[in-house]
């Protein structure tokens, strides 16, 4: 039916008549009657294809090159404006801010398709940073990607930057008109011609609104935030209405633009003021909704994708607050395969036992548990920074907890690992922490009767592996400890609408989202650095301190480690905020005790607002000026994201090894 | 007469047969290559041609044009079916590739792209 829609022609194989077997008399007569009956079916099929070509409406098309030329002439205007200005006035300068204005609305309005049809020209008309490092989840084995970025933000920030250099702003609009172009290859426009796209962009659409369009992420002037929100549903109503027209097949249901209806006037009703808008209420009553009933379209017009925007989306969950909203890391590994519900079973309980058997260890002194306590949200929260090997030093890096863990793409605070199990193998060798060789490791792991028992029998699940690997014990332990990421806090209930949480909760909600800032590079839904669509982890440069006597930075250069760029010095991985409340102290470097104390740090502006030189901050050098009230809503805020973890007791015992010696280990290790 | 058929079909397949099962597969590797690199690349494919047997040649592997039942698929096969397992677009019946780790998928794709084509 699409195909025919699309005005494309196609022939079904014709049957073979079974009667046709040559080398008789009767075969002249047969291939006459062929002939004729393929006439038939050739005049049929040409008038069916025909009538059903005629009738497809291009008013969705036409309304795509209509708007993009529309831009591309706001955007020649807005280069003229800046050949010409003397920029030596107030008001040549207010003119030129006026113009950069009247282009983000226009580009608000099919900010849906272009943000969807290609991110990274996206970020040369309206990038958000001059030179972002990604490394997206299906690249994972290549060097990470250097975008740049230019466009409407960049050049609206230059504007008020003194001295004001003409020939820098010209340049970032003309690379915004050079992007552009990206949009007219046939490559993205051919797929105007079927549905599949739009539902895709939809969902793309909805979920920024939830995580970025309310946040003034990208929008440097934060009293404009508002108006282009409400600006952009507007353009977008009148997508909707135009692929309606064209697509009568497959249509956004009366219900669903009733709901849309519901959310313009929700935003139009709102108070224009950025810092006052009920950030909490769009996302539970009006954004979530829309992206269950978009899910369903997905599904029930088996709508199928071309584009790595779609790639770590899960088309069957209908809530954002769903923890199977993108895919997560892998915490099968090598085991990947299996799917048996018992002898899963069976894996993660080896790899309970591992994960508190001191075995794993170069002394037989140290477990998984010793650093990442079961008892304390799988972290340290009294160390500062966990002791080394050797029992004096200490590591240079806060213990992170485990919860979670598996929704970054990248791993470590620097993003050095890019699976849980290479992560998990780097740990047991490394002779800082618990010091083991491989093969040493091995043998005495299989000493245990219990667990040569049980990898003898996991052997026989990974048919490619000749013999017992690392891999298979930290594919073990990755499973177990994994598997404590999957519940829900009071916060994601609310917005599941199963209960209602505090007015301070939403107050801090909407701060966090708003005003505070948090919300742009902490995103719904998980509050980590992992922005829609999903498929990378953002780094980001706060100039944390080496102590609270805010003298010197911390001497960690984080992200330049891994990839050495200007950018990445002393960037970190962006932290989930989910279950804070249990897993300090805080930072790269546990620098601080108190949540109190990194709100603090941020509400002065990070390094830069302390008063030290950091170079690229990403984070703004003002202050926020919150309130103590303000502060209090924050934290209750970050409250209601406790999780309702339900840990386990410790096992009582350690499978007992052939080799005596190792039978005097202690259930988690003694340091 | 008829006996004799029999017996020289089912002893010429049975030649035929054992010919394929010991028949080695030939792979084109990268040059120059030290031999640790070697031990590790043949390590790979190994375990990418037991994937690739486990999982893939009960479709892939009847009426096909390689010896040893491997279909020649050609680079752009390759590539393609890498980009589609990539994004998750792919409607054919390849649920196995979605359940294996990015790890054992890239031994199977490796296994594929090194293989030396049999015709």
């Amino acid at each position: 039916m699409t195909l025919l829609m699309r005005g494309h022609f196609y022939f079904l194989p014709l049957p073979v008549p079974a009667a046709a077997v040559p080398g008789n008399s009767g075969t002249l007569i047969l291939v006459k009657k062929m002939k004729a009956l393929f006439v038939i079916l050739f005049t049929i099929s040409a008038v069916i294809c025909f009538s059903f070509s005629k009738k497809f409406n291009k008013s969705y098309y036409n309304f795509y090159t209509n708007s993009l030329r529309d831009f591309k002439q706001q955007q020649a205007d807005l280069e003229n404006s800046i050949a010409r200005t003397s920029l030596s006035s107030s008001a040549d300068l207010q003119d030129l801010h006026d113009q950069i204005e009247k282009s983000r609305i226009r580009l608000k309005n099919i900010d849906f398709w272009l943000r969807y049809f290609e991110p990274n020209a996206y970020r040369k008309i309206n990038g958000p940073l001059p030179v972002e490092w990604e490394n997206e989840v299906f690249e994972k084995f290549e060097a990470p990607y250097k975008r740049e970025g230019a466009g409407l933000s960049l050049a609206e920030i230059s504007l008020d930057v003194k001295p004001v250099i003409k020939d820098s702003l010209l340049a970032l609009i003309r690379r915004s008109q050079e992007a552009i172009k990206t949009y007219e290859a046939d490559s993205i426009t051919v797929q105007l011609n079927s549905y599949s796209h739009f539902f895709l962009a939809n969902r793309l659409f909805l979920l920024n609104l939830a995580a970025i369009y309310t946040t003034g992420f990208e929008c440097p002037d934060t009293t404009r935030v508002i108006p282009e929100l409400r600006s952009m549903l507007l353009g977008t109503k009148e997508i909707y209405a135009h692929f309606n027209e064209s697509f009568p097949e497959t249509p956004l249901s009366p219900e669903y633009m009733h709901a849309y209806e519901k959310t313009v006037d929700f935003v139009s009703s709102e108070p224009k003021g950025f810092s006052s808008f009920d950030t909490y209420r769009f996302i539970r009553d009006f954004v979530n909704p829309l992206f269950a009933l978009n899910q369903q379209f997905i599904n029930k017009y088996q709508v199928t994708s071309i584009s790595f925007n779609d790639y770590t989306l899960n088309n069957d969950i209908q809530s954002i607050f769903s923890k199977g909203l993108y895919t997560p890391q892998n915490t099968k590994g090598i085991y990947s395969l299996v799917e048996d519900e018992k002898t899963l079973q069976e894996i993660r309980h080896i790899g309970k036992l591992l994960f508190y058997d001191p075995i794993l260890s170069g002394n037989n002194m140290r477990s998984c548990a010793s650093c990442h306590k079961p008892t304390e949200y799988f972290t340290d929260t009294v160390a500062r920074t966990a002791l080394q090997f050797d029992q004096q030093n200490h590591l240079p890096r806060n213990t992170p907890t485990l919860i979670n863990s598996l929704y970054n793409h990248l791993l470590m605070l620097d993003g050095k690992h890019i699976s849980l199990q290479n992560q998990g193998r780097d740990v047991i060798t490394s002779s800082n922490e618990m010091n083991s060789k491989e093969k040493e490791l091995i043998d005495k792991v299989m000493s245990c009767k219990e667990y040569k028992d049980a990898f003898k029998s996991f052997l026989k699940l990974t048919p490619e592996e000749k013999n017992i690997t690392l891999d298979h014990i930290v594919s073990a332990i990755t499973f177990y400890d994994g598997s404590f990421s999957r519940f829900y806090s009071p916060f994601d209930d609310a917005m599941n609408n199963k209960t209602t949480v505090t007015d301070e909760v939403r107050k801090g909600f909407n701060l966090f989202m708003t005003r505070a800032k948090c919300g742009t590079c902490h995103f719904v839904p998980n509050f980590n650095g992992v922005k829609p669509p999903y498929i990378g982890s953002e780094f980001e440069v706060l100039g944390t301190p080496e102590d609270t006597s805010y003298k010197e930075l911390s001497v960690d250069n984080g992200r330049y480690m891994v990839n050495k760029a200007p950018e990445t010095m002393h960037a970190f991985r962006t932290g989930s905020i989910r279950n804070a409340k249990y897993t300090k102290p805080y930072m790269h470097n546990g620098v601080f005790k108190t949540l109190e104390e990194v709100i603090e740090f941020y509400d002065a502006g990070g390094g830069q607002g302390k008063k030290m030189l950091v170079d690229n901050q990403t984070l703004s050098g003002d202050s926020l000026k919150l309130s103590a009230a303000d502060k209090k809503d924050l934290m209750s805020f970050i409250y209601s994201l406790n999780e309702e973890i339900i840990f386990e007791a410790p096992p009582a015992a350690l499978p007992l090894s052939s080799n005596k010696l190792l039978n005097n280990r202690r259930v988690g290790g003694q340091y | 007469m008829k006996l004799i058929c029999c017996t020289g079909f089912i002893f010429i397949s049975a030649v035929f047969l054992i010919r394929c099962a010991e028949k080695k597969i030939e792979y084109n590797l990268p040059q120059p290559m030290s031999d640790q690199t070697r031990a590790v690349y043949m390590e790979r494919l190994d375990k990418g041609k037991t994937l690739y047997k486990l999982n893939c040649s009960t479709c892939h592997g009847i009426f096909t044009k390689g010896k040893d039942s491997i279909p020649n698929f050609t680079k752009d096969q390759i590539n393609n079916y890498r980009a589609a397992v990539l994004m998750a677009k792919d409607q054919r019946n390849h649920a196995v590739a979605a359940k294996m780790s990015p790890q054992q998928l890239d031994y199977i794709i490796l296994f594929l792209s090194l293989r030396k084509h049999e015709n």
